[in-house]
């Protein structure tokens, strides 16, 4: 980062936010929210969606754009006063909360209420009004209480959603599977310009330009977001987000990308960051300070499971041998070199030394697991994924098996691929402990269709012992987790490339409470 | 729904209010400079030949902030955007920051003088736009220059336009101008262009990527086919294969067409389509 002479301005700008946010709004006269004119287009094009549930609290979220692709999203620049409730029922008949929010052009007219005072481990619904429109009514659910005892956590885990690739059926499934939360653990725009795609109006500018401006990155949201399948499953239950690449743009690492020089890179960064943040349903502790942005966060659900949800981007070391699949060496093993930074890595491991719960999960953007890509002798690894940061990968696993963590489960994407894995304290040894499992869900829609078994996963399986399942269709995970056990049920689409494609389980995968690694297979 | 206002339990962070904490009253001066280059622009009513403006805003100020600069145009002046916003550090030395507007007209447009207004924060600066008469397209005049193309793919680096632009220029590959596909290592890829009207035609001139850096011999178009739309299908006039050079002239029996398609069999790096310039001639 460069000296700036005005730091501690920005700073004290950004304290200033948050005290803001203390005092809240009473509400006010119905006049006084819409300021006279009189708006019949449906502002709420973008649906609903919630998340980071804690036991008393969940972030409810839209985004007022009655026009979505346009310009401000179609609104104009005065500020707006948005309604908001939150009930125990369906019907809204017993409503626990209500509350004005206020937001305007600066926010993308975004809504993000951190509702509070909730009670654990329910279900609540929620929905907007302005100008005397209603939203689409969403569902959420709370986090159990800490010391809770949780008999059954279902979630469900999903990435990379390529929108001119392919249909979102496999969300359509996730929405009528019940699922008490669902993480969403990177890429779900993707920044850069393509020329054709398999959905009508592929070839429009607002999906064919890259993104590199502010009002770019909102438009690509608002483009994705416009998904009905996409909503559905935001409206069943809160999400978990974190990101990965293709938010800012493709592989970069903390301030490298050699797209442009770090100056400029930053603010791109920082753009994309604000239309990330706008768009999810995040806090205002996530809200990004320029190019900077908290994300890696723990989420826990009582006695039963902690989420370190990570950002392995924003930290990184820039890739090792220029990127690309390369041979491990010296740069790769670099104890100086980090996939996570310092200050990260210090977090997660002083965290594990104080875990309490049963399952101890990393909801983070891409495969620990080695993933050797090359027959025979030679081996080749992706330098993007935690193969091109060994020193940090045996920092973080053995970080792990010291501090003797419970069942320690990643789940991860980026791949575009289901890849089971056992977590190998040393994965040049195949003998090596086994310290943990890996469940690598596939894309949503990037790849277009795929096949259930391509040569690449093939090498994979035949090159890396560790690995117990591979697949290269489209889907999610679904996971039931139990004090006793933990099943991974990989939902795979038959095909993407036609709406009403064909959701069903490829296997389930199981690890049992008190042995690392994957148990059983089930095909 | 009806809002109970007497059981309202003002319970939420409302995390969009603090987000206008600064905006509600607006700046009588802004600490935004906008810059736009060139400070006046030349528009010609041809498809593929936009004339392209230069945004620039830079914070003067001492914070960081995000602003909006919106762009209103007059008369038939069509713009590939009207808004750039922006994340805009307060650093010293001063950071500008930037990104470009397209501008273009329908190919009827009268010649004549228009403007886009572009505001921040309630300041405005207006650029003339001049709307030039169009280009002879008559005998010896290059039919292809600034008509609409097609491309099979095109790099997200590159402009689909990049090769009708009449800059043929190898060192402004790139950042200015030419075209490249955007499948790696993937051939056939197609370019075409098409004709305004009818025309007998009879001579191409492709110019391929051949700088000082990138000669022509390793990065250069290889292998492709000249073909001419003749009654809705693409028919082959002739053929260059082994190609080792930046300029390449190929000249056929004189068809009359209203398309003309490079068909790209291979490149010398084997891996992009890179075509600088293409020109058409008739007789």
């Amino acid at each position: 980062m460069p000296t700036t002479r005005r730091n501690f301005l920005t700073v004290s700008g950004a304290a200033a936010a948050l005290a803001l946010s203390g005092s809240l709004p009473e509400i006010k006269t119905a006049a006084a929210g819409w300021t006279g004119r009189v708006d019949r287009r449906d502002p709420f094009t973008l649906g609903v969606a919630s998340g980071d549930p804690l036991p008393d609290a969940v972030v409810i979220w839209t985004r007022l754009a009655p026009d979505p692709l346009a310009p401000f999203g179609g609104m104009d620049r005065r500020p707006v006063e948005v309604q908001w409730q939150v009930a125990e029922d369906e019907q809204f008949r017993r409503i626990v909360r209500s509350g004005t929010a206020r937001t305007g052009p600066e926010a993308s007219h975004s809504v993000h209420v951190d509702v509070r005072g909730l009670r654990p481990w329910r279900h609540y619904w929620y929905r907007f009004r302005v100008n005397g429109q209603l939203s689409p009514v969403g569902r959420t659910k709370t986090a159990p209480a800490y010391d809770a005892v949780v008999p059954e956590l279902s979630l469900a885990f999903a990435s990379c959603q390529a929108w001119w690739e392919g249909w979102y059926t496999a969300y359509a499934d996730m929405a009528k599977r019940d699922h008490d939360v669902v993480f969403f653990l990177g890429d779900y725009i993707y920044e850069f310009g393509i020329d054709r795609g398999i959905r009508p109006h592929s070839n429009e500018p607002y999906i064919t330009q890259q993104t590199v401006t502010l009002d770019e990155y909102r438009q690509r949201y608002a483009a994705y977001k416009l998904d009905p399948d996409l909503q559905s499953a935001h409206a069943k239950a809160p999400w978990i987000v974190t990101l990965d690449d293709h938010e800012v743009v493709d592989n970069w690492a903390d301030e490298a990308h050699p797209s442009a020089p770090p100056a400029q890179f930053r603010v791109r960064r920082a753009n994309a960051f604000r239309a990330y943040w706008e768009h999810m349903p995040l806090r205002l502790a996530q809200l990004p300070k320029g190019p900077d942005m908290q994300l890696y966060r723990r989420i826990r659900y009582g006695r039963l499971a902690e989420f370190n949800v990570l950002d392995t981007r924003q930290y990184r070391s820039d890739q090792a041998y220029g990127d690309g699949t390369k041979a491990p060496g010296p740069e790769t093993a670099d104890p100086a070199r980090t996939i996570t930074g310092d200050a990260q890595e210090k977090w997660l491991l002083d965290g594990w030394a104080a875990a309490q719960t049963r399952w101890n999960v990393l909801a983070h953007q891409t495969a620990i697991a080695r993933l050797d890509t090359k027959d025979g002798p030679e081996v080749l690894v992706p330098m993007d994924t935690w193969d091109g940061y060994e020193a940090s990968r045996n920092r973080i696993l053995g970080g792990a098996a010291q501090r003797k963590v419970r069942n320690l489960v990643s789940i991860a994407g980026d791949l575009h691929r289901s890849v089971a894995s056992d977590l190998k304290l040393d994965f040049n040894d195949p003998a090596s402990a086994t310290v943990g499992a890996e469940f690598v869900g596939t894309s949503i829609t990037s790849g277009i269709d795929g096949e259930d078994l391509d040569a690449g996963g093939a090498t994979l399986l035949r090159e890396n012992p560790h690995m117990k399942f591979g697949n290269f269709q489209r889907g999610y995970v679904s996971c039931s987790i139990t004090p006793q056990r933990w099943i991974s049920d990989y939902r795979v689409v038959d095909k993407v490339s036609v709406q009403g494609g064909t959701v069903s389980t490829r296997a389930k995968l199981l690890v049992e409470d008190g042995r690392p690694g994957i148990a059983e297979v089930q095909k | 729904m009806r809002i109970p206002r007497q059981t309202v339990v003002a319970a939420g962070t409302l995390l969009a209010a603090a987000l206008l904490g600064s905006s509600s009253m607006p700046a009588a001066t802004s600490d935004v400079a906008v810059g736009v280059a060139p400070e006046q622009l030349s528009v010609v009513g041809l498809p593929c030949f936009p004339s392209t403006l230069n945004l620039t805003m830079t914070n003067t100020g001492s914070q960081d902030r995000y602003a909006d600069l919106t762009l209103e145009p007059t008369g038939p002046l069509q713009l590939s955007r009207t808004l750039f916003s922006s994340w805009l550090p307060a650093l010293d030395p001063d950071q500008p920051v930037s990104a470009p507007v397209e501008v273009r007209v329908p190919r009827d447009t009268k010649p004549g003088s228009y403007n886009i207004g572009v505001e921040v924060d309630r300041n405005r600066v207006t650029v003339p736009v001049t709307v030039e008469p169009l280009p002879s397209k008559g005998p010896g005049d290059n039919l292809a220059l600034g008509e609409q193309a097609t491309a099979s793919s095109t790099h997200g680096n590159f402009t689909l336009c990049g090769a009708v632009d009449g800059d043929k220029d190898p060192e402004h590959w790139d950042t200015l101008t030419g075209w490249n596909d955007g499948t790696r290592a993937a051939f056939p890829d197609t370019y075409d262009v098409a004709l305004s009207a009818p025309a007998t035609v009879n001579r191409v001139e492709l110019y391929t990527l051949d700088s000082a850096k990138y000669p022509a011999r390793l990065n250069g178009l290889r292998d492709w086919d000249v073909q001419v739309k003749v009654g809705g299908a693409w028919q082959t006039v002739t053929q260059v294969r082994g190609n080792t050079l930046g300029h390449v002239t190929s000249t056929f029996d004189p068809v009359q067409t209203d398309a003309v398609r490079i068909l790209c069999l291979d490149g010398n790096d084997h891996t992009y389509s890179r075509i600088v310039e293409l020109e058409v001639y008739g007789t």
